[in-house]
């Protein structure tokens, strides 16, 4: 630890202080700028003198604390675009400064009305501190006196090394210092008068008690003019509310303090602000305040929830849909953004994330060691005391953990699946549910570093951005069934429908899947098992018949186990076995035969092992899919642009729906977690093909193989030919060199099908590795060919997020190439070598071969419909004519 | 270029039969085309209350040893050639398993996965008051098929009944239950198999008891094949696959658990104690019987001579090309062919047409009795047939029924 002393610039604070040492943080709390600045200058000047380096960090609205000239470095900041932002952008100042700066801060008090809590200013200055103290740098700080709350003034004093009051008494100044780190003389911490060339301790107690009694601030009492607006414009609404006219939103001054709490606890956004300076009253805003533990804002995914919430019940529309009587009454608590970062600081991970989040190659073993860290971090009493009255609220009923951080569920962005939700069935005595309660939301936090998400950050440019992790903390909707508890129905649903798979289906009514149980299964995708789709402009189509409609069913479902106090996973007829769940006639079929059959009465008969999850009589029955319909409409009306939601759903006993809405944002195609806008700067020669009807949207990049089976030779083969060309498609497919990289299938007709005639007999697992399947329908004689929108296999397609393309090579407007197709080089016979006959029609292409080490690329917009694959830039075809087969 | 065409296969099929039993020419020539042919135009209503106009066909191949019998398919790429072929074949499978039906078929050039449950419903009335002309018990009996269910079965016998305004539940099969369907139609494709699967063993000397079986394709007939085969045969299950994959464990696998397993799963992946294997790897196991029960052309020339086991038995329509059936036959695998194998499901259908015209209905125990009688009967006649003529059983099969078929029209004096 360095012990050399700098010059203040003025010998007699040097001497008050016992010098200033390398190290020091200064945290000087004035009445006035100019108290801090009779300070400041003689500092910078000595800096200056000492050709020292001296960074002045300019960031407030107030006059310049030092004037600028040459010598000082001026570096502006804007504390506006948020906590995170700021505190990343003075570490990295500060670490690209080095050792041995001095630097002079202006007034940090200006953060606090830029971020509306003490608590980040607190939380600001106990994470840069110890940097410019490990880096041997001395740094001047200024705080308004009697303006913030002592709990965070504490905070500053416990963190700095030298704290000093200022303040004028008798029309003089005097300097107190109330904490010098590491140095003491007998005298040093009474106050001193400012003057002439020794500044004198007022070591009589009568003087001592004359000038501190003139000083303002109360020393015991919390401040009574508190400068954060988190309570000082909350104080004024509260006082306008008890007026006898009560709060007038027509009052310019009174509506714009109405805002500025509904961006404290909303954020910024636009389009998130004019929908909740219209939809949400001051009472509203308020229920929201109450129900916040800690302060800051309420994230992303609470505010697209209670936004919808208020939509839905304000809004009236000509279907006559009364949403009071339909909509679940919500009870949830939000932990706002502040107490993330507080738990940050007081546990020594902040720095940790600002690294991580720079420099996102964390593994997932090294993210376990950082959840660790997490789970090893506590929160202050004050929180503690807050989680406990709040799980005293719910009493054991299970409750939900979800993030919701500012950038989660907002415009242009999701984080689906990369922030953390967590169960907590909250059984159990009060203690340990309190811990499983904690151990939650440490979970939700640690997510926050999560490799996925922070790849994901980076990806779309948001590395940098203000990210606070709040939290949503819910109800689990649902009843208790035996030993468990689980909702009856949940699901996502979404107002546009981006999963059309027939031409009938009208894409602006939106789709919904649904599952029974909790509805994590709806949410992510579990491979081999199913939710139901249900196009909302067509309800009862669905793209399997028979005996498919069991194989795309639901076969599991998700729920709380009361006894374990977990989250599990059971098959559906072993929780359901008793046949006593009430109302089952509405979401169960039988087979028989192979034959779903929709039960006729309240009771549902045949063996458990018969039972298919269909949702049938609750599709016919009940006015379900109207009512998720016209939820969706009246949403994307109000949002003005498409929306996905969450839900949960239960039946009464006289099958009246009543809907739970757990989440509401704008339209995010799941899994599609990138940008898929089709480029409009591509030249002729990249592009492979382009087409205009899909089912599930994406961005493939990298795309190694490209398999074509030529339409014209395949429809002259032989029929054995055809026959065993299904089997070489698999065997492809499953090769561990092709499974290494990317590969789009390209065939004529329907894959999957039956009948040879019509497309490529394969099953799913002979093409579960291409990331694209793409349908050439060739015109016949004049005929389109109706394409199939994969429907063979289409709930696996959806669920794998293969992308399926149809490709019509005799329209203009696909800008097929096929002579890239036919002249490519053929490497079929390296992977296949048994395989020599096939390989006119069987075409294998190596892309970076074929074009010296370019990659193709698919994207597809589903919204827009329209799908190109390509060639990356630089990477032009390197075709001979007639290119020989290897 | 090889002929793709199914009438055109079909017609070639029965050339090579005609051939070698020396059929006169103008019953050859009678035995090519379909008797009769009923196209027709159904404008029906949708949904949103436009017309959508649909066609459809119902073809009577051959009645000469009775009403003809054989699907209703509704499928988008439906055309009349695919009609005529399966109407053939229809006629040659009632013929092997010697019911007095012919063969016919029917079909609608439709999409019923995009089409609801009332626009089906109208769908299937349209198409029975346009050829209800032409059907009746004792005309022609239409049944289930590709995506046609019996749900639709019950509208078109309800309609057939209003038209002609009496009770007629036989005009139709694969009805449900309530309305007249038969006991024992669910396991009745498997049961047929595994009866004549019993009747090779015989032939061949086998004693199947603790023997194995591998079965691929997993739906309705692959399951209770490993059940029945289990149960009947003493079979022990070794392999079993879906279109996901399949599990292997050469100890063997209860059925029961296995079937309870994938009703409840939607899936055998990931049974509790057995391996994967690839639905290729299955088929070239060394299991005693094998059931192909899932897709067409899964025995090609290209694996053929792979295949270790000692009976196939052909549940599923078409697993064998003709180059793989003729390696096969050389190298001693038996196969039942699939129009036999797999003919219980028309046999019990023909059973639900005769309780019907009887209104009395069969314990389940008589349906089985006197399928593997009918069944048993069947395999004995067609295996006289492959020692006689020294053929693989498949020709067997189809020289079998041709020469039924070609009696029928003769003693009727029809040629």
């Amino acid at each position: 630890m360095a012990t050399s002393t700098i010059h203040s610039g003025i010998q007699a604070l040097d001497e008050v202080l016992q010098g200033i040492r390398l190290g020091d943080n200064v945290v000087w709390q004035v009445d006035h700028l100019e108290d801090y600045r009779y300070f400041a200058e003689p500092f910078a000047e000595a800096a200056i003198a000492e050709n020292r380096q001296l960074v002045y960090l300019r960031f407030a609205s107030h006059p310049p604390v030092l004037v600028n000239r040459p010598g000082i470095e001026t570096v502006e900041l804007d504390p506006s675009l948020g906590f995170d932002y700021f505190t990343r952008e003075v570490h990295l100042l500060i670490e690209a400064h080095g050792p041995e700066v001095m630097y002079v801060f202006d007034n940090l008090s200006a953060l606090v009305v830029e971020w509306a809590t003490d608590e980040l200013l607190a939380n600001f200055f106990q994470i840069t501190c110890p940097y410019l103290f490990e880096l041997n740098t001395v740094a001047y700080f200024a705080l308004t006196r009697g303006q913030h709350a002592h709990y965070a003034v504490a905070r500053v004093r416990d963190t700095t090394q030298i704290l000093v009051d200022v303040y004028h008494a008798k029309n003089q100044i005097h300097i107190h210092p109330i904490k010098v780190w590491d140095r003491y003389s007998p005298q040093m911490f009474l106050p001193h008068l400012v003057g002439g060339e020794n500044w004198l301790p007022l070591s009589h107690s009568r003087e001592a008690a004359e000038v501190l009694a003139s000083a303002r601030q109360s020393p015991l009492l919390e401040t009574t003019r508190p400068m954060a607006p988190w309570e000082s414009v909350y104080q004024k609404l509260v006082h306008y509310g008890d007026t006898p006219s009560g709060f007038d939103e027509t009052d310019p001054e009174q509506l714009a303090l109405k805002q500025e709490l509904s961006r404290m606890l909303i954020g910024h956004h636009p389009v998130f602000n004019r929908l909740a300076d219209l939809y949400f009253t001051l009472d509203d805003l308020f229920a929201i305040r109450n129900r916040l533990i800690g302060a800051g804002r309420i994230g992303g995914k609470a505010a697209g929830m209670l936004l919808a919430q208020r939509i839905l019940l304000t809004e009236k529309d000509e279907a006559g849909i009364d949403f009071s009587e339909r909509l679940d009454d919500h009870d949830s608590f939000y932990i706002g953004s502040d107490v993330f970062f507080t738990f940050l600081v007081n546990n020594d991970l902040f720095r940790l994330r600002l690294q991580l989040t720079c420099d996102s190659t964390t593994s997932h073993e090294e993210f376990q060691e950082i959840e660790h860290r997490f789970l090893a971090g506590r929160f202050s009493p004050t929180i503690q005391e807050q989680f406990r009255a709040m799980l005293d609220y719910y009493g054991q009923a299970p409750i939900i953990v979800r993030s919701s951080s500012l950038l989660e569920d907002s415009f242009g962005n999701s984080f689906a699946g990369k922030y953390r939700s967590v169960f907590c069935a909250n059984q159990g005595n009060p203690e340990a549910r309190l811990a499983d309660f904690m151990e939650a939301v440490k979970l939700v936090y640690a997510s926050a570093l999560n490799p996925d998400a922070l790849c994901y950050r980076s990806k779309r440019g948001l590395g940098a951005n203000d990210e606070q992790m709040a939290i949503l903390v819910q109800r689990v909707s649902g009843m208790p069934y035996q030993k468990y508890f689980f909702p009856t129905l949940a699901g996502v649903a979404f107002s546009r429908n981006l999963y059309a798979w027939s031409d009938r289906i009208d894409i602006r009514q939106g789709i919904i899947r649904l599952v029974f149980g909790l509805g994590t299964r709806a949410v992510e995708r579990v491979g081999s098992d199913y939710p139901r789709m249900i196009a909302i402009s067509h309800p009862q189509l669905r793209p399997e018949v028979g005996v498919k409609v069991s194989k795309y069913s639901q076969h599991q479902m998700d729920l709380l186990n009361l006894e374990t106090n977990q989250f599990e996973t059971h098959f559906l007829t072993d929780v359901l076995n008793k046949g006593d769940y009430p109302r089952l006639h509405l979401f169960l079929s039988v087979m028989r035969d192979n034959y779903p059959y929709d039960p006729i009465s309240g009771k549902v008969d045949g063996r458990t092992e018969q039972w298919v999850l269909t949702f049938n009589n609750l599709i016919s029955r009940t006015d379900f899919v109207p009512l998720m319909g016209n939820l969706l409409a009246r949403l994307e009306e109000a949002y003005g642009q498409p929306v996905d939601v969450e839900f949960t759903a239960s039946v009464d006993a006289s099958d009246r729906i009543r809907i739970n809405l757990l989440q509401c944002r704008p339209l995010f195609t799941p899994g599609s977690l990138v940008d898929v806008s089709v480029p409009t700067s591509l030249e002729r020669q990249q592009i492979l093909f382009r087409s205009h009807r899909m089912i599930c949207g994406g961005l493939v990049e990298r795309i190694r193989y490209i398999l074509y089976i030529d339409p014209q030779r395949y429809y002259r083969l032989g029929s054995e030919a055809k026959k065993s060309l299904g089997r070489l498609v698999g065997q492809i497919n499953r090769h561990p060199a092709i499974q290494a990289d990317k590969i789009v299938m390209m065939g004529p007709g329907r894959w999957g099908s039956g009948n040879i005639d019509l497309g490529v007999n394969v099953t799913y697992a002979d093409i579960d590795n291409a990331a694209v399947l793409v349908e050439v329908a060739l015109e016949e004689a004049g005929h389109v060919p109706e394409v199939s929108y994969g429907t063979h296999f289409f709930q696996d397609l959806v669920e794998a997020q293969i992308i399926y393309l149809p490709v019509y090579p005799d329209d203009t407007a696909s800008e097929f190439q096929k002579e890239f197709f036919e002249a490519a080089p053929n490497v079929l016979l390296e992977f296949l070598p048994h395989a020599s006959e096939y390989k006119s029609v069987l075409r294998l292409i190596d892309v970076p071969k074929t074009t010296e080490g370019g990659f193709a690329q698919v994207v597809a917009d589903q919204q827009r419909r329209h799908a190109v694959c390509f060639l990356n830039t630089g990477a032009t075809p390197m075709l001979k004519k007639g290119g020989e087969d290897s | 270029m090889a002929e793709l065409n199914p009438f055109k296969i079909a017609q070639a099929q029965l050339d090579a039969a005609a051939e070698r039993l020396r059929l006169d020419l103008a019953t050859h020539d009678l035995l090519r085309w379909p008797q009769q042919e009923l196209r027709v135009t159904l404008p029906i209503q949708m949904d949103d209350g436009k017309i959508q106009i649909f066609h459809a066909y119902r073809i009577q191949y051959n009645t000469a040893r009775g009403p003809a019998k054989g699907g209703i398919r509704w499928h988008p790429e439906e055309t009349i050639d695919t009609i005529r072929a399966l109407a053939a074949w229809m006629t040659w499978k009632t013929a092997v398993v010697d019911i007095p039906l012919g063969g016919g078929k029917g079909g609608v050039t439709c999409n019923p996965k995009w089409m609801s449950e009332a626009e089906k419903q109208r769908l299937a009335r349209g198409y029975i008051r346009a050829i209800a002309s032409q059907i009746s018990v004792s005309k022609d009996v239409p049944a289930p098929d590709v995506y046609t269910t019996p749900q639709i079965m019950a509208w078109m016998m309800d309609e057939y009944e209003t038209l002609v305004g009496h009770h007629h539940p036989g005009v139709i099969t694969g009805k449900p239950i309530p309305l007249g369907g038969s006991e024992g139609r669910g396991d009745s494709t498997a049961r047929g198999g595994v009866y004549v699967t019993r009747e090779a063993a015989k032939i061949l000397n086998l004693d199947l008891r603790d023997k194995t079986m591998a079965i691929q394709g997993f739906g309705n007939a692959g399951q209770y094949a490993a059940l029945l085969g289990n149960e009947i045969l003493g079979l022990k299950l070794i392999a079993a696959s879906d279109s996901q994959g399949g599990i292997y464990n050469a100890k063997g696998l209860d059925p029961k658990q296995v079937v309870d397993y994938k009703l409840k799963s939607g899936s055998l992946k990931g049974f509790p104690g057995a391996d994967s294997i690839s639905n290729e790897e299955l088929l070239e196991l060394e299991a005693t019987v094998l059931f192909p029960s899932a897709l067409e052309n899964v025995i090609t020339a290209a694996n053929a001579d792979r295949i270790r086991c000692k009976i196939s038995c052909e549940l599923a329509n078409g697993p064998t090309t003709p180059e793989a059936d003729e390696i096969l036959y050389q190298n001693k695998v038996f196969v039942i062919p699939d129009f036999l194998a797999n003919a219980g499901g028309v046999t019990v259908s023909y059973f639900e047409q005769v309780q019907n015209t009887y209104n009395f209905y069969w314990p389940l125990e008589e349906v089985h009795e006197r399928l593997d009688q009918k069944m048993t009967r069947a395999f004995h006649g067609v295996y006289q047939m492959y020692l006689q003529e020294k053929v693989n059983m498949r020709q067997a099969a189809y020289l079998v029924s041709v020469a039924r078929v070609a009696e029928a029209c003769k003693l009727r004096g029809w040629v």
